[in-house]
């Protein structure tokens, strides 16, 4: 058992990063630390796509000294997909601070249940 | 077309009604339309029945079609609804001058009469419950018409109850829908032994939920609750039809369910029969003790239509010709008899206000007219030979003696006799107070009233006459509707 | 090949293409645009359904023409373009009831942001509809959440921007689990596109290899789209998000957000997974005892709200467990029944919502419904709306409501394990449902003390929208059979 961990160290490190990041996403109180959780959740899946996608002893899918055979290359599809990734988790996380920023501003807190009573305060009133 | 006809002209006149404005100034013009469209109705629906014929109105689905088709058991509730819905129109011309919101009354109770021969010439199941949960909606205004809490109370309590029951109902219909494909009304049922194979269970389940569900317009227990507090609340020509027609809608649902999709073949000796009956019982019984006790006049005639369409319940419980016989007469009578009781108790409040039964001494002194055909109609309900009651609840007993349901069998006449004399009780008193008060009444509040001699109005007086002297008329000469009656038993026994 | 065959890929780029467009332009040119971009591409979509309808085929459609294992593709069939064509109205008709309303909520300065965020959505809905690639389903599935999160917040007010972050931290748990389901999925398979997922997902299934990872896969994109469409357990966000939003922004949640997601499962589940799998894994019966319990929770918790906006927001976690319910059953009159269900829900909430607004501004902007008392005098169209919709809903003959409760209770007959309990939560939710929708008519329909001083005139664009919505649901209700044989043959063509 354990010695299949090992063998797949980058994947069983991906997992118990998503396990993290998803149980601070959900869990966490403080909206930095949620946000902080959703990267932590991001980024162990691009580990995980990037660890699946390197074949070892192969170069970066990138043409370089006219090789045209594939075989030299590791898959570049994970790559493309991590990158697109990246993308997608930089705008929400943006989105998100975002959104913090506004609470924060308005409530003084960056915790999310003492904001969530101060709207139902705001809303009584 | 006529029916067509019969089920439209209503409902458009209704909401033309609902929809003129000014209307509401011309009150000689609003009665008078109104009127003219309720004989318009009873006409054409006689018209309608005279001619036959079925019409397909909406295609729903592949398999689930809208229309209307006239037969022999639509036929008689489609005329019963007419003519009392014309009978206590003609009353509330004159009733609802003592009330607000005139037009709206009008509106609403003719849109009904249409929804209710929709409901009577439904060609199958899916149709009738259109129409079925348009009434439970368009009769809601009529519950709500004083809008004072109490009443809206009571038109809550009445709409959940209807959904409620709707509901069940519906439960049923998906899934016969599903076991028959063809829902169309077919005399002795559409249920085949084969299509229900490894069924069965859930098919009686499905039908015990649909008896259950219409059960509750009819105010069968354990869903009778709304019915005693929503009817007295209604202005009383409304509580008239609501007891004894809308009730009825209850029962044709019924009808048609056991006795023209299942069959009566299906659920004859099973469980649903004796607890469709004890149910049915238990309500006679039920509905009868608590009138006995109930001391406001409109509240006891409610209770009484609880337990007296149950009755008609029992009747059909049976699955027997002879009960079906009496439970068909039954339906009529207690129509009759009942929209007589209701349109009474309106003349009594509006000529003195009173509305509980301990103010009623004396009563004789003021309307000796109305109050003689009161008695002529209490005398009917109970049963007294040869007024209408007792036919068909001589065919009831007989039928249920005959039935071969055991101890239930024998266990039903006794009930129905213990209710006639609960019966007795509850409604001749009203009788006796009020022609005999006693040595020591005055009188002092009618002779300082002036109300001394004083008979309700004509369009009051002449429809509770006719109904009064129809229900003794109708329990002499029953001839034509046993026949009847006998006929379409025949068809779905 | 045709030049319709154009059309799926034209909508997705005209919608994102206004959106870009918007940026630079005054809120007034921005909303035109916006309108502008639904109609065509409402149009092109019903294009796509009248010429897959006539080839009697699905096509796909290859994005700069790699082929399949490592192209994207577009696929577009009945089922399809019958999704994007109701999509486009209940969002064209959302928009337009709406609109004053926006204008009124939001930021004069900030209005074009609100139509940029409205055609993203439009963009990412088409775009998950025709998808046919997983990853792309993901990127589009997160540009919904980033356009969904932007419509409710766009409110400057201190519930939607807590409603916000609730519902962004919500999707992206739902997203996070999609994203790792479809890696681990890729992992497995070595593919992104779903039909050749779907041959190599076979090939699995055949040798019995990598059974665990296959349900972790399964459970991991079920969940993640479960919570992204609010099923009841994962509700929370729900009410919040509804109620709080601009009136044009909640019908469009409501009615589509969350139906894009369920399409994409019921997408997933049927072009990816294979029947037996799906059979043997119990994801289905999952899915469905928690939509059954989403039926009944959430029509208790409408009953005890008294704010209108969130008590037709928890009626829509009612709704959502009957989709859930009807995936559930595993049958392809289930699908049927819940595809249905989605259109007829979609048409009826965004008629609710924007009604409701109509009902809101003749009391006063009060929202309990004690407050609506007697609205039905001062606002009748928005009144009659709210009523057409409420009887939906309760399932009332004739409209969408009603056809959608047959179809589920029609097809639990094909599933005789899942019968009963269908057929008695259909009853009891049924009954539900008209606790407090009934409740509410009535309310509406009560005279108050208060004499009405005029009846309140709502804009044309409103009345308009809510006539059209009738005139929809309807249409749904009584011209029902041929859309569901075209939902019932989409979904042939569909794996």
């Amino acid at each position: 058992m354990f010695a299949h961990l090992m063998l797949n160290i980058e994947e069983t490190v991906s997992m118990i990063l998503f396990g993290i990041g998803f149980t601070t996403l959900l869990l966490h109180p403080n909206l930095i630390k949620k946000i902080i959780g959703m990267n932590i959740m991001d980024t162990a899946v691009y580990l995980f796509l990037a660890a699946k996608g390197y074949i070892a002893g192969r170069m970066v899918p990138i043409m370089s000294d006219g090789i045209q055979d594939a075989s030299a290359y590791i898959n570049p599809v994970p790559s493309g997909l991590v990158l697109t990734g990246i993308v997608v988790s930089v705008s929400t996380t943006a989105l998100m601070l975002a959104l913090t920023i506004r609470l924060y501003e308005r409530y003084g807190s960056l915790n999310l249940d003492r904001i969530l009573i101060l709207v139902k305060e705001e809303g009584k009133t | 077309m006529l029916m067509l006809l019969a089920v439209f002209v209503p409902i458009l006149a209704g909401v033309l009604v609902l929809a003129l404005k000014n209307l509401k100034e011309n009150r000689g013009v609003l009665t008078g339309c109104f009127t003219a469209v309720l004989a318009a109705e009873a006409v054409l629906v006689i018209l309608a029945v005279m001619g036959g014929g079925s019409v397909t109105l909406w295609k729903l689905t592949d398999t689930i079609t809208l229309g209307l088709k006239i037969d022999k058991v639509g036929s008689l509730f489609a005329v019963l609804t007419s003519v009392m819905w014309l009978l206590a129109g003609i009353h509330s011309t004159s009733y609802m001058k003592h009330e607000h919101d005139e037009q709206r009354f009008y509106g609403f109770y003719l849109i009904v009469v249409g929804v209710l021969a929709g409901l009577d010439f439904s060609a199958d199941l899916i149709t009738m419950y259109v129409f079925y949960e348009m009434m439970t909606l368009t009769s809601l205004p009529l519950v709500l018409h004083e809008l004072t809490k109490e009443a809206i109370h009571a038109g809550l309590k009445y709409l959940f109850y209807s959904v409620a029951g709707a509901f069940l109902a519906l439960f049923g219909i998906f899934f016969l829908a599903n076991v028959c494909g063809n829902l169309q009304f077919t005399a002795g049922g559409v249920v085949t032994p084969d299509m229900i194979a490894g069924k069965e269970g859930l098919l009686l389940f499905a039908v015990f939920a649909m008896i259950v569900g219409f059960g509750t317009k009819a105010g069968m227990f354990p869903l009778h609750g709304w019915l005693p507090t929503a009817h007295p609340v209604a202005p009383a020509p409304a509580s008239a039809v609501l007891s004894g027609v809308i009730t009825k809608a209850g029962v044709i649902a019924i009808i048609r369910v056991v006795y023209f999709i299942v069959g009566p073949v299906m659920i004859r000796g099973t469980w649903v029969q004796y607890a469709w009956m004890v149910l049915a019982l238990l309500t006679v019984f039920m509905g009868s003790m608590l009138a006995y006790r109930e001391k406001v006049m409109k509240k006891r005639f409610a209770y009484s239509t609880v337990s007296q369409v149950s009755y008609v319940l029992f009747g059909l419980s049976l699955l027997e010709p002879t009960a079906f016989v009496g439970a068909l007469c039954h339906v009529v009578f207690h129509s009759v008899i009942k929209d007589a009781l209701f349109l009474f108790a309106g003349a009594v409040i509006v000529r003195t206000g009173w509305t509980r039964i301990e103010q009623l001494r004396g009563l004789g002194r003021i309307m000796p007219k109305a109050l003689a055909f009161y008695t002529l109609a209490a005398l009917a309900l109970i049963g007294i030979p040869p007024a209408s009651g007792f036919v068909s609840k001589w065919y009831l007993a007989t039928g249920s003696l005959a039935s071969g349901t055991g101890a239930l069998g024998f266990i039903g006449p006794v009930i129905l006799l213990i209710s006639a004399l609960l019966t007795a009780g509850y409604l001749l008193p009203i009788m006796i107070q009020g022609y005999f008060p006693g040595q020591d009444f005055d009188g002092q509040e009618i002779k300082e009233r002036g109300l001394e001699g004083k008979e309700p109005e004509p369009a009051m007086l002449v429809p509770i006459g006719i109904l009064g002297i129809a229900s003794l008329l109708l329990g002499c000469f029953p001839g034509p509707l046993i026949a009847f009656a006998r006929s379409v038993a025949e068809m779905v026994l | 090949m045709s030049f319709v065959q154009n059309f799926p890929f034209f909508s997705i780029i005209i919608a994102m293409f206004s959106g870009i467009v918007s940026a630079v332009i005054s809120g007034k040119k921005a909303r035109n645009l916006s309108i502008f971009a639904i109609g065509v591409t409402t149009c092109m979509s019903a294009a796509v359904l009248a010429y897959t309808w006539k080839t009697g085929e699905s096509y796909t459609y290859m994005m700069g023409h790699f082929p399949a294992p490592w192209g994207n593709e577009i696929r577009a069939g009945v089922l399809e373009g019958l999704t994007a064509l109701m999509f486009g109205v209940v969002m064209l008709l959302s928009v337009m009831g709406g609109l004053d309303h926006t204008e009124k909520d939001v930021e004069g300065s900030k209005l074009n942001l609100f139509y940029i965020m409205i055609d993203l959505m439009l963009s990412s809905l088409l775009a998950l509809v025709y998808t046919n690639d997983l990853f792309t389903a993901y990127v589009f599935v997160e540009i919904n959440t980033i356009a969904g999160c932007g419509l409710i917040m766009i409110r400057q007010w201190g519930r939607s921007l807590s409603a916000a972050i609730r519902y962004m931290v919500m999707s992206s748990l739902g997203s996070g689990l999609f994203l790792i389901g479809l890696s681990l999925l890729y992992d497995v398979t070595g593919q992104l596109l779903m039909i050749p997922a779907k041959e190599a997902v076979a090939q699995l299934a055949a040798t019995d290899a990598y059974v665990i990872p296959m349900l972790v896969i399964l459970a991991v994109i079920s969940v993640g789209l479960a919570i992204k469409s609010g099923l009841y357990p994962f509700h929370y966000w729900i009410p919040d998000t509804y109620a709080y939003a601009t009136p044009a922004a909640s019908a469009v949640l409501s009615g589509l957000v969350s139906k894009g997601y369920i399409f994409l499962l019921i997408k997933i589940l049927y072009r990816v997974m294979s029947p037996e799998h799906l059979m043997e894994s119990y994801t289905l019966d999952v899915l469905y005892w928690f939509g059954i319990a989403g039926m009944m929770m959430g029509s208790i918790h409408a009953i005890q709200e008294k704010d209108t906006g969130r008590m037709i927001a928890y009626s829509s976690v009612a709704q959502i467990g009957y989709i859930y319910m009807g995936i559930g059953l595993g049958t392809q009159a289930g699908t049927t029944a819940a595809i249905f269900h989605i259109f007829s829900h979609g048409a009826t909430k965004a008629l609710l919502f924007i009604s409701a607004v109509g009902l809101y501004e003749a009391s006063g902007g009060e929202r309990d419904y004690l407050s609506l008392r007697g609205a039905g005098y001062r606002n009748p169209l928005a009144a009659i709306g709210f009523t057409v919709g409420a009887m939906s809903m309760v399932g009332f003959p004739m409209l969408s409501g009603f056809i959608s409760k047959l179809l589920f209770a029609t097809s639990a007959f094909e599933n005789t394990g899942k019968l009963l309990p269908t057929l008695i939560a259909l009853a009891i939710s049924t009954t539900l449902n008209a606790v407090y929708f009934l409740r509410l008519v009535i309310s509406l329909y009560r005279p108050e003390k208060r004499k009405v001083d005029e009846v309140h005139r709502d804009s044309w664009n409103l009345r308009l929208a809510v006539v059209c919505f009738i005139l929809l649901n309807l249409v749904l209700g009584l011209f029902s059979q041929p859309i569901v044989r075209a939902i019932g043959q989409g979904l042939i063509m569909f794996s």
